[in-house]
């Protein structure tokens, strides 16, 4: 077992952060040299070791000659704007495409807000948040593989 | 005596029916290699799309990693529903064919007889690969085949040598793949074949329905109002779904649709891997879980010194 730290409750100055939920580093596993010279340097190496092996393994290829002449049979783009590229694609008119598109960032505003008033952190206390945010997660998931598919198979994932 | 007699006769009437009634057994890619220069457009298209104009699926096999100068199998695959049959340019029910297409990196290219394992010749029997052109060595092409044998078709390659030709890199490739079963929709010439779904020209009532020579069929359609006739031709192959009397606006279907095959093509990678690095990595993977160990006892030592120190 690691070496723990004991909170000192004599102390008042550590009595007064925890009162306010705070001062959390102060006891436990010591940071330094502890984790972060020992174990940080374990991981580092391992991320270190995981993208050297894909580099070697599985290296990067060259893609076709960007020919702005010739579209290519199947567009997409980077990954991260899959569930957004979905949406354009099958969403019938221009004007709604930019509509829903303006709703994505309005959408991701209003998160603050949503059961703003909520004094407690843990996900569990916080059911509408929660939904809120497993909704959006499963949804762009979902939007995200459909882009993937061809535009008849891509609503129904071709499970139907 | 007699028996020779029969055999000379069944012998002579199998030759009658080859000349007769040639099977198209030669040269659909044949068609390809005639009229495009580069079988792949710049949009990716590979140009058997333009006269098998169904879709259907193509599936392709090719290891992660190959070595330099190594003989490894592409195996495609064009999936399709056994005894199934389509019909021939004369009508009649045969059974299908199939082709494939593999496009290679460049300096890869079919594997040179004498190198093939046992397993390779077993695989291929009766396959015949041809590369694409005189200069396009990478590019191979197998086909017509008799598809219920050749739903599976292996590919024997040769990977290229870095070290002796100073053209061809290690890394990460592209294989182009199309894979066709079934007749097509097109003739290189644009006109229609019979495999195809054909289709009123004009509006108007069927008036007739005539016979035409080897099995067509002639449809005049009259127009309403200025008694103009439209005649459209459906050779032998395609049941009409129309009758006289019936009236039809353009573009109404006249005939089912014949066609059973399609095309399918697909892009697939391949790494031409060099041994030296793979043994590179596995050394460095090595010294790297070596520091992680020592990193921890580094720190059990050091918590050790804690524990004795009352942290």
């Amino acid at each position: 077992m690691s070496v723990l730290k004991k909170p000192d409750l004599t102390d008042p100055k550590l009595r007064a952060k925890l009162a306010k939920g705070m001062g959390h580093n102060y006891y436990g596993e010591p940071a330094w040299p502890n984790d972060l010279l020992y174990i940080f340097p374990v991981v580092i190496l391992g991320t270190i070791a995981c993208v050297v092996g894909l580099a070697v393994l599985d290296p990067a290829m060259l893609g076709d000659k960007a020919n702005p002449f010739a579209t290519p049979l199947e567009i997409l783009p980077e990954w991260y704007l899959y569930p957004v590229f979905q949406i354009l694609r099958v969403v019938p008119n221009k004007l709604l495409g930019i509509a829903i598109q303006t709703m994505i960032p309005l959408g991701l505003m209003l998160i603050p807000f949503i059961e703003g008033f909520n004094k407690f952190q843990n996900p569990f206390r916080r059911p509408v948040a929660m939904a809120f945010f497993l909704f959006g997660t499963v949804l762009t998931v979902y939007l995200g593989i459909g882009a993937c598919l061809p535009i008849d198979k891509s609503l129904t994932l071709g499970l139907f | 005596m007699r028996r020779s007699i029969t055999f000379l006769f069944a012998f002579s009437f199998l030759l009658l029916s080859v000349l007769v009634v040639p099977k198209a057994t030669f040269a659909y890619p044949f068609w390809a290699q005639q009229n495009y220069e580069n079988p792949r457009e710049a949009t990716g298209k590979i140009v058997c799309a333009n006269c098998h104009l169904a879709n259907m699926k193509t599936q392709a096999e090719v290891p992660q990693s190959v070595g330099a100068d190594s003989v490894f199998k592409a195996v495609v695959k064009i999936p399709y529903k056994s005894g199934l049959q389509e019909i021939g340019a004369d009508g009649s029910d045969v059974p299908l064919q199939v082709g494939a297409l593999v496009m290679l990196p460049d300096g890869f290219k079919l594997a040179p007889q004498d190198r093939w394992t046992d397993s390779i010749k077993e695989e291929t029997q009766g396959v015949y690969f041809t590369q694409y052109s005189e200069e396009q060595e990478n590019i191979i092409i197998v086909g017509p085949l008799p598809g219920d044998q050749n739903k599976e078709i292996v590919f024997p390659i040769l990977s290229p040598d870095p070290h002796k030709d100073s053209n061809i890199h290690f890394g990460k490739y592209s294989i182009h793949v199309g894979g066709n079963r079934g007749r097509g929709q097109v003739y290189p010439t644009g006109e229609k074949s019979n495999n195809n779904i054909f289709i009123s020209p004009a509006e108007g009532i069927i008036s007739d329905i005539k016979a035409g020579e080897n099995g067509a069929r002639i449809i005049n359609i009259k127009s309403k109002n200025n008694e103009e006739i439209n005649t459209e031709t459906i050779p032998a192959g395609p049941n009409l779904i129309v009758s006289i009397g019936d009236s039809v606006a353009s573009g109404d279907r006249l005939t089912d649709d014949p066609n059973v095959g399609g095309f399918g093509q697909l892009d697939t990678e391949v790494v031409l891997q060099d041994p030296l690095r793979v043994l590179g990595l596995l050394t460095f993977f090595a010294g790297v879980t070596l520091a992680q160990i020592m990193l921890v006892l580094k720190k059990k030592q050091v918590e050790k010194v804690q524990a004795a120190e009352g942290i």
